[in-house]
């Protein structure tokens, strides 16, 4: 009943290098598909000091600033990042010239594809520039292998622009002809649904025909679509609003999704086809919202516009099947249909999802949440009176600011304004969006001031938005003032008022708050995933939550597979029940789950080597999980639901003696006939066997090795035999899937071993422990300005580095040790208790295992902990165990290594299974090894560690293990 | 302002209502109902959540329904505590024609019961009853009706064919009932497309809020004047609800 993302864990701010991308409209690198990539891959970015002029007359000032070349594109900002700038495909210059300037000034003429010319002057040293060139020049190249020259006349032929300069040159030439055709070749261009349902507004009330004359010239002179050049004037023209007909490719251009137009030829075409037909969870919800998209509308009320709608709408959830489809993004793709083609929308759609609003659509609207507190915290900042009066009457600013956001005014404001509104939110960024949503607030700051509740708020936002077009000074006495609407104030407002809001802002508002935003989605995800479990059985609300802490973690390690579209077409039937999403997870994620749980289905190795301990934890692997996961899977899926995990562990976590015997009995017997096969007694041995591993001493490995000789001896005995036959006789050959032992004998076996008894009773519950995950952790805001998950990342590759270092060094000065932590330590000194009087009567007790006998023999010699013990370093020290004491706790290495030869005999005796090797481990404190605070336990030690080392072993070190030494103390690797 | 009503002493008590539940269970239409009286394929796209707001009489009390009518899709999922904090009252609503809606309406009244208003009060709704009721109402299948969700997906199977409703019916009464009983819920099936059940829903409401203690502890209770209707900001509603005791919307008209 729940989905489990991880995804928000993967969220890391962006780079520098991202951010300048961003600001060139150009794919960020982790949005670039395959071939792109590795065309444009091997290529050297750089970045020059230079000078813009253009190329022709005296129309425009020289700009200092930077150029970079960022293959396939260069691109140029003036210093101000504002005035002046480009973003130009390398495929649109014709022509490079060195110009022959006066001495020491370096000069590059370009030639672009619409007749323009630039001059950069490169400011930088002479063999900088020359480095430029030369990459500049091999970039070149590439592209023009790549054939993307000869792509461009027939790309730039759908952009509209071309035709609006194309007629007012043939108008030049001969008024009469071209006007006649003029008609057709508009049809060449791409455009929008207005082109047929004509454009929102009153073309007349939006001055159409002078922004067209007014655009027409700026384009003559700076370039247009590909090789569009944006100086000064540029954004007044768009400030005043985009004229209808050239705003499609306008937002193309501004947004950059022009670019991906251009680099992806034929591919919406193409996700279109290869998808035909397909239905999913996405294309079910485009279809209910298709009706609710700007119905008003013409084109929406016809199945052209509908059609055209979908298609746009399914393409995108096709091509991003993790976002899918998102409620707003209808009123989105709708808006942008009207100025531009299905391809266009398409492109246009994916920048604003991926790049201009990032995560605002995904499935948990990360980033639409992130934006709601980044402009709540900008609404305190600058409008505090208003923030502490919401604060006081409890209004929230989401109630009205997220649609604004998620759908860019188009839901909120009259469409016509709206789309003003997206024009400079194209141009100048998703910074608009915040500007123009304080300037609201800040209009209405008097009314506001008297609203009561979030009710009220929205109703004045609403009657406001409704009152645009009207007049912001009726009462003024001059006209011109009359004539300024409640439109225009906003924009002017915005832009004059809250120029203050720079990108720079948002992106460090952002910072501050990713941290919190994804650990109330978390925490919330959390929350509802418990809510909804079917029942908790047996756990408190805590437990469960840390049963959902351990499955997040072990989910983040290992994904499980993403639950994969329903095949094309034909096959899904749409009446089939529904399933609602829920996140199941495989084997592979089950045992990191249950490593987080039960302690033997990790492997703790205390690691020591002279500088540091530490305890190095990995997942274990044996048949004995496989066969919980598969017990625990009783709708055989082949996976498990945090349901399924919340019922598995509560029949086996508080279980008594019997039943917990029931329960490892029932897990054995696969075919639940209530009897267990021969082969299945000796599969139970090897799970015991798994689970006592790293068992000090070897009470346990002669439990087992008891049990199997009783089990055997027992089960033998109770085979049924011919009539008549001597019951001394050697029993009958075993069909392999013949019912051996039952439940009752079974529990008869165990019960006759101490040590048994007592892991049933008690021990083995005991190997289940919720505790704490120690989480990856996120950022807090505190540290977010350096943080970011990121940099625990790059702490933890850190840390990686720093252990294999010192163990490096701690091998070469044999001070490197590694050992096992037991799973149940219960033994910490090597007695063991003897096996009880057999229940089996001595008839029974035929074949008394003489295996058996010899193994207590064999066991009695007790390792006697040296006490030279205390000439060990005292840095063998398990760290966990913080109680042990330095001096008596460390067992000399020696002690250790003669052990493994002791269970050689035991070993035999266990003739039929492998076993791992019983590790040892110093575990002079019994049970209680808590592992809580291990790992920061285990750092704040470690620097302790190496400090102590070098000064006690400060002459023994070479001069070189000194240094590095003295580096690691400076490395700081952790934390 | 247009504020007609501006603080004028008003007897009105306002009530915050939250509609939650699955998608396409129905929840605008019979908001639409209550509001306006009509039923028709939505219009309004509704982004977080769309606020309407109505009056309804109750003896001599106006109460003043603040509707915040939630968006379903899963996503919004997350945010949907910012419409619920503060609410006086819920609507879950489920689709007797789909059975996993009631279970998704189970999930939305834990988590109201858990995080919401601790005296909120909760109404379970079966909507689309219409489509599981014998033909002795007569099936209504008009041209206009059917146009209106000819083209939406959502339509539930089999309304065209409505050869025996009674099958179309996945959620017995009685069970949502049971549930209802045994989770504290007032309980009602509806049907947003007859205006069956629909008004029920918000008078037995009205009954069950605790008025005297929302007069007692509200702000004054000065009820600013409704709005309803959507981008063009126009009152649109001129038909009353079906209810004797409706109020006169004199006030909610005021804000063209
Ligand atoms: N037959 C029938 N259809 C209904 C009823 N209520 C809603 N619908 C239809 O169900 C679909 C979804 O309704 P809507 O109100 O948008 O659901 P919401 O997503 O919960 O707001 C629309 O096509 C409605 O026309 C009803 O009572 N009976
Ligand atoms: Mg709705």
């Amino acid at each position: 009943m729940s989905t489990i993302s991880t995804h928000l864990r993967n969220f890391k701010e962006p780079t520098r290098e991202q951010l300048n991308l961003l600001f060139f409209s150009l794919p960020i690198d982790a949005e670039t598909h395959g071939g792109e990539k590795a065309a444009s891959g091997e290529l050297e970015r750089m970045e020059i000091s230079a000078v813009l002029t253009l190329g022709v007359q005296n129309i425009e000032d020289a700009y200092p600033g930077k150029l970079y070349l960022i293959p396939p594109y260069l691109a140029f900002s003036s210093l101000d990042r504002k005035s002046v700038r480009f973003t130009i495909p390398l495929s649109t210059i014709r022509r490079v010239e060195r110009l022959n300037a006066r001495a020491g000034i370096y000069a590059l003429s370009l030639s672009l594809w619409h007749n323009t010319k630039i001059v950069v002057q490169l400011t930088s040293l002479r063999p900088t520039a020359d480095l430029f060139c030369s990459l500049l020049r091999d970039a070149l190249k590439a592209e023009l292998n790549r054939g993307q020259m000869k792509a461009v006349k027939s790309f730039i032929e759908t952009c509209y622009s071309e035709s609006l300069l194309a007629n007012i040159e043939s108008d030049n030439k001969e008024n009469a002809g071209s006007k006649a055709d003029s008609g057709s070749t508009d049809s060449l261009h791409l455009g929008g649904l207005g082109l047929k349902f004509k454009y929102p507004g009153d073309p007349r009330k939006l001055r159409e025909a002078s922004k067209m004359k007014l655009w027409t010239t700026y384009l003559k002179t700076h370039g247009r679509n590909l090789t569009l050049l944006r100086y000064p004037q540029y954004t007044r023209l768009v400030q005043v609003g985009l004229p209808n007909r050239l705003r499609g490719e306008m937002w193309e251009t501004l947004s950059g999704s022009l670019y991906l137009r251009f680099a992806h030829p034929g591919e919406y075409e193409r996700i279109l086809k290869e998808n035909e037909g397909r239905t999913s969870t996405s294309t079910e919800e485009i279809e209910k919202d298709l009706h609710r998209s700007l119905p008003e509308y013409p084109a929406y009320q016809s199945e052209e516009g509908i059609g055209a709608l979908r298609r746009v709408l399914q393409a995108y959830s096709f091509r991003h099947p993790e976002t899918g489809y998102c409620q707003a993004m209808n009123i989105l793709a709708a808006a942008i249909l009207i100025y531009m083609s299905e391809e266009q929308a398409f492109w246009l759609l994916q920048v604003i999802c991926d790049r201009l609003l990032p995560g605002y659509y995904s499935p948990s609207m990360h980033g639409t949440l992130l934006d709601q507190r980044v402009f709540e915290s900008l609404v305190h900042k600058c409008l505090p009176i208003l923030y502490e009066h919401f604060t006081a009457v409890d209004v929230q600013l989401s109630v009205a600011s997220l649609p604004w956001f998620l759908s860019l005014f188009i839901n909120s404001m009259p469409m016509v304004f709206a789309f003003r509104i997206i024009d400079c939110f194209f141009c100048m960024g998703p910074k608009v969006l915040f500007q123009v949503g304080l300037t609201i607030l800040k209009i209405n700051g008097e009314e506001l001031l008297q609203v009561q509740d979030d009710g009220g708020f929205i109703h004045l936002m609403r009657n406001y938005f409704a009152s645009l077009g009207d007049s912001a000074h009726p009462e003024s006495a001059d006209p011109r003032a009359r004539a300024i609407t409640r439109f225009q104030e906003l924009l002017l407002v915005s832009f004059r008022e809250f120029a203050i809001i720079t990108d720079e802002m948002i992106q460090n508002e952002r910072k501050r708050f990713r941290g919190e935003i994804v650990h109330s989605i978390e925490s919330f995800s959390k929350r509802s995933a418990i809510r909804n479990l079917k029942t908790l059985h047996r756990f408190t609300k805590d437990q469960a939550g840390l049963i959902y802490d351990a499955l997040f973690k072990a989910i983040c390690i290992e994904p499980p597979p993403a639950a994969s579209l329903p095949p094309p077409s034909l096959l899904t039937t749409k009446d089939s029940p529904e399933e609602r999403p829920e996140t199941r997870i495989g084997l592979k994620t089950f045992r990191v789950f249950l490593s987080e749980i039960a302690t033997w289905a990790r492997i703790e190795k205390i690691v020591s080597n002279g500088f540091q301990q530490r305890v190095e934890r990995e997942v274990a692997e044996h048949e004995f999980i496989d066969r919980i996961f598969s017990f625990w899977d009783t709708d055989y899926r082949g996976s498990l639901s945090f349901q399924d995990l919340i019922s598995g562990l509560d029949g086996v976590m508080f279980n008594d003696l019997m039943e917990n015997i029931e329960w490892f009995f029932n897990l054995h017997d696969k075919n639940k006939d209530g009897y267990l096969t021969k082969d299945e007694v000796l599969t139970l041995s090897e799970s015991l066997l798994f689970i006592f591993r790293y068992e000090i001493g070897d009470a346990y490995l002669g439990a087992v090795s008891r049990f199997m000789s009783n089990a055997f001896e027992y089960g033998d005995a109770l085979l049924p035999r011919p009539e008549g036959s001597d019951p001394d006789d050697d029993p009958p050959p075993l069909e392999s899937n013949q019912p051996y032992i039952n439940l009752a004998t079974f529990r008869m076996v165990v019960l006759a071993d101490e040590v048994l008894e007592s892991f049933f009773e008690s021990d083995f519950a005991s190997t289940f422990r919720l505790e704490p995950v120690p989480m990856m952790e996120m950022p807090n805001a505190n540290t977010s300005l350096l943080g970011g998950l990121w940099d625990t990342l790059t702490s933890s590759d850190n840390r990686k580095i720093f252990n294999r270092l010192t163990d490096e060094v701690g091998r070469t000065i044999g001070k490197h040790q590694v050992y096992h932590r037991p799973a149940i330590g219960k033994f910490a000194t090597l007695e063991e208790p003897k096996a009880r009087e057999s229940l089996l009567t001595p008839t029974m007790r035929r074949s008394a295992s003489k295996a058996s006998l010899r193994l207590e023999e064999q066991s009695t010699p007790r390792v006697d902990i040296p006490s030279t013990s205390k000439s060990a370093p005292a840095n063998l020290n398990v760290p966990i165990r913080g109680e042990v004491d330095k001096a008596e706790g460390g067992l000399s290495p020696s002690a250790y290594s003669a052990m493994p030869s002791m269970f050689e005999a035991a070993a035999t005796a266990a003739a039929l299974m492998e076993r791992t090797p019983f590790a040892i481990d110093d575990a002079k404190d019994d049970e209680d090894d808590e592992s809580e605070d291990e790992t920061e336990g285990e750092d704040d030690g470690v620097m302790d560690e190496v400090d102590a080392f070098l000064e006690a072993h400060d002459s023994g070190l070479t001069p070189a293990e000194q240094e590095l030494a003295q580096d690691l103390i400076h490395a700081e690797p952790v934390k | 302002m247009a504020d007609a009503s501006g603080s004028s002493a008003d007897k009105s008590v306002q009530v915050k209502l939250v509609l939650l539940g699955e998608a396409a269970v129905g929840k605008s239409s019979v908001v639409l109902r209550f509001v306006s009286n009509e039923f028709q394929a939505n219009k309004e796209p509704t982004i977080g959540a769309a606020f309407l707001t109505q009056k309804c009489r109750l003896e001599d009390r106006v109460l003043r329904y603040e509707i915040w009518d939630t968006a379903g899709q899963e996503r919004f999922h997350s945010l949907a505590p910012m419409y619920y904090r503060n609410a006086q009252a819920a609507v879950v609503v489920y689709d007797v024609t789909k059975a996993s809606s009631l279970e998704k309406a189970k999930t939305w009244v834990k988590e109201l019961q858990r995080q919401a208003n601790p005296n909120i009060v909760i109404a379970l709704a079966g909507n689309k009853v219409d489509l599981v009721q014998p033909a002795s109402a007569p099936s209504p299948t008009p041209v206009a009706e059917s146009e209106d969700e000819a083209d939406d997906a959502t339509a539930t199977p089999g309304e065209a064919t409505g050869e025996q409703p009674e099958s179309l019916r996945q959620v017995p009464r009685e069970e949502a009932e049971a549930y209802a009983q045994e989770a504290g819920l007032l309980f009602f099936e509806t049907s947003a497309k007859t205006g069956e059940g629909i008004v029920e829903i918000f008078t037995e409401i009205a009954k069950k809020i605790p008025i005297e203690q929302i007069l007692a502890s509200s702000r004054g209770g000065a009820g600013r004047a409704g709005g309803v209707g959507g981008r063009t900001g126009t009152g649109s509603q001129q038909g009353g609800v079906n209810l004797e005791e409706n109020a006169a919307k004199g006030k909610d008209a005021c804000n063209c």
